[in-house]
């Protein structure tokens, strides 16, 4: 009986031996990235629903949003937030000034707009919630 | 080489099996509401932790739709719209009602959801403020009478119907946001989420505790600087608790020099001046959560009418019942008594200039 030929990897066995483990190692970076905190991004919510979110890592600047019948202002830097200016008729949402740390927020009830910051450094001495 | 070609895709396999099962830690979902004239964040963690979040929208708004005075087909809309008519209502309003009589019973008045008529006189209701006449309160603060509520058929009649006295209407504002927090814990059980933080409107639940095992950090906001959002009295470190301050700073207008905040005297129909700044309520979640969740609301408010002596006269009264709770007070004279439960969970914002003194069950210190 004719024995089969004898198989001898290749050089192209090689290569994709090689880049299985390249996409391994990728996937396994990937992931333990994702477990880990995130930068301070602030996300925007109008209504309930999201329309924007920023990193403020690399923010500078401002940004104007439509909620509901207002116009409001926020400028980004990388410390904080703030809403520079609103057609609201209370204009609480000015009155906040800058928020800089996670779980704060800045909310425009006539508008339902929300700014909320959240992600950023772990930090055991961080306030999680403000009571009033 | 085969055998380093087997090597090479093994470590692969491991390298990209490490994410291993979801952490439920980092299975969180947060999301923004707007309900109740209000902002709420709520955060839940688990498996089940975005289920659970919108599940708790959902009861916030079912809870809104029935008990809003602002929504015309609301069931208070409709029994403060009734004339003094028995009006059939759902569950909760029933409950509410029949609780809320519990509370202003125990306060002696000093909590009346029917003060509602006066609340709306200084346009507290509407944002259209203005310093009522002595004349009118007087006529207003005949309508303000609890005991008038009737629940015509009683708590377990199949007929659900409920009246007002006539020309009465009432507000649960006072109380609704702690109800809501109370019904949330089912929320929280149900979908088995191991930890969660619950804002709504500074009317906090926390449960569990923070994902690093530690109790959640809960910062109580320094009632005179109210616009400086990093300005705290100080910090409570709470698991498994509901948490709610009532202050003057929180709501008001100025007229001719002078400050008139929302939190209405039932017993004057001025908004209170009893030396309080601010009141915070803390109480367990873990048990009898539907009233704590109520009760903490409702102290709130009513404490800071009765002011410290009578406040912390109520607190000891009520460290032998069934419900125990414990309380911050922030006085207008930079004062910050902490009840004896909170002694070890409270922690004085060093910035914030105020002094800090202890209460126990049987004397002050």
């Amino acid at each position: 009986m004719r024995q089969p030929p004898k198989l001898r990897p290749t050089l192209w066995d090689f290569l994709t031996a090689l880049c299985v483990a390249a996409l391994a190692v990728i996937v396994a970076v990937f992931q333990w990235r994702g477990g880990q905190t995130q930068g301070l991004t602030a996300v925007v919510s109008v209504d309930g629903a999201e329309v924007d979110r920023v990193f403020l890592g690399y923010a500078a600047g401002e940004k104007t949003y439509q909620a509901g019948d207002y116009t409001l202002t926020v400028e980004y830097d990388q410390d904080g937030a703030q809403v520079l200016a609103s057609d609201c008729p209370t204009r609480d949402c000015v009155h906040t000034g800058t928020i800089t740390r996670s779980g704060q927020s800045i909310v425009c009830l006539p508008g339902r707009f929300i700014l909320h910051l959240e992600g950023g450094a772990a930090d055991p001495n961080a306030i999680d919630a403000v009571l009033g | 080489m085969k055998r380093l070609t087997a090597y090479v895709l093994g470590i692969s396999l491991l390298l990209a099996g490490c994410g291993g099962p979801v952490d439920p830690d980092k299975a969180q979902e947060s999301i923004q509401v707007i309900a109740m004239d209000t902002a709420m964040l709520i955060t839940t963690y688990g498996e089940r932790s975005p289920a659970a979040a919108y599940a708790a929208e959902d009861i916030i708004r079912d809870l809104e739709d029935c008990l809003s005075r602002t929504i015309e087909t609301s069931d208070v809309s409709r029994l403060n719209a009734a004339g003094g008519e028995a009006v059939e209502v759902g569950e909760d309003l029933r409950f509410l009602l029949r609780e809320a009589a519990r509370l202003s019973a125990e306060t002696k008045g000093a909590f009346d959801i029917t003060v509602a008529p006066v609340a709306s006189a200084w346009g507290f209701t509407t944002d259209s403020f203005r310093v009522p006449s002595q004349e009118e309160l007087d006529t207003l603060l005949k309508l303000v009478d609890y005991s008038a509520v009737y629940d015509r058929d009683g708590p377990s009649a199949d007929s659900p119907a409920v009246s007002l006295g006539p020309g009465q209407s009432i507000d649960l504002g006072a109380i609704v946001k702690g109800y809501a927090a109370g019904k949330i814990v089912g929320i929280l059980r149900e979908y088995e989420v191991p930890r969660a933080n619950i804002n709504l409107g500074g009317n906090v639940l926390v449960w569990g505790s923070r994902p690093d095992g530690t109790p959640w950090r809960v910062g109580i906001q320094d009632p005179a600087r109210p616009d400086d959002k990093n300005a705290l009295a100080g910090v409570l470190e709470l698991t498994d608790s509901f948490a709610v301050t009532s202050g003057g700073y929180q709501r008001y207008f100025e007229e001719n020099g002078k400050r008139y905040h929302h939190i209405i005297n039932p017993a004057t129909g001025y908004p209170a001046d009893s030396g309080l700044a601010s009141v915070t309520v803390a109480a367990p979640a873990g048990s009898q959560a539907l009233w704590n969740g109520t009760m903490c609301d409702a102290y709130s408010t009513a404490l800071f009418v009765m002011g410290e002596e009578k406040a912390l006269d109520f607190w000891r009264d009520h460290q032998d019942g069934g419900s125990p709770f414990e309380l911050v007070l922030v006085t207008e004279d930079s004062r910050v008594i902490v009840t004896g439960g909170l002694a070890d969970r409270f922690t004085l914002d060093e910035n914030s200039g105020y002094t800090c003194e202890t209460v126990s069950y049987e004397t002050a210190s």
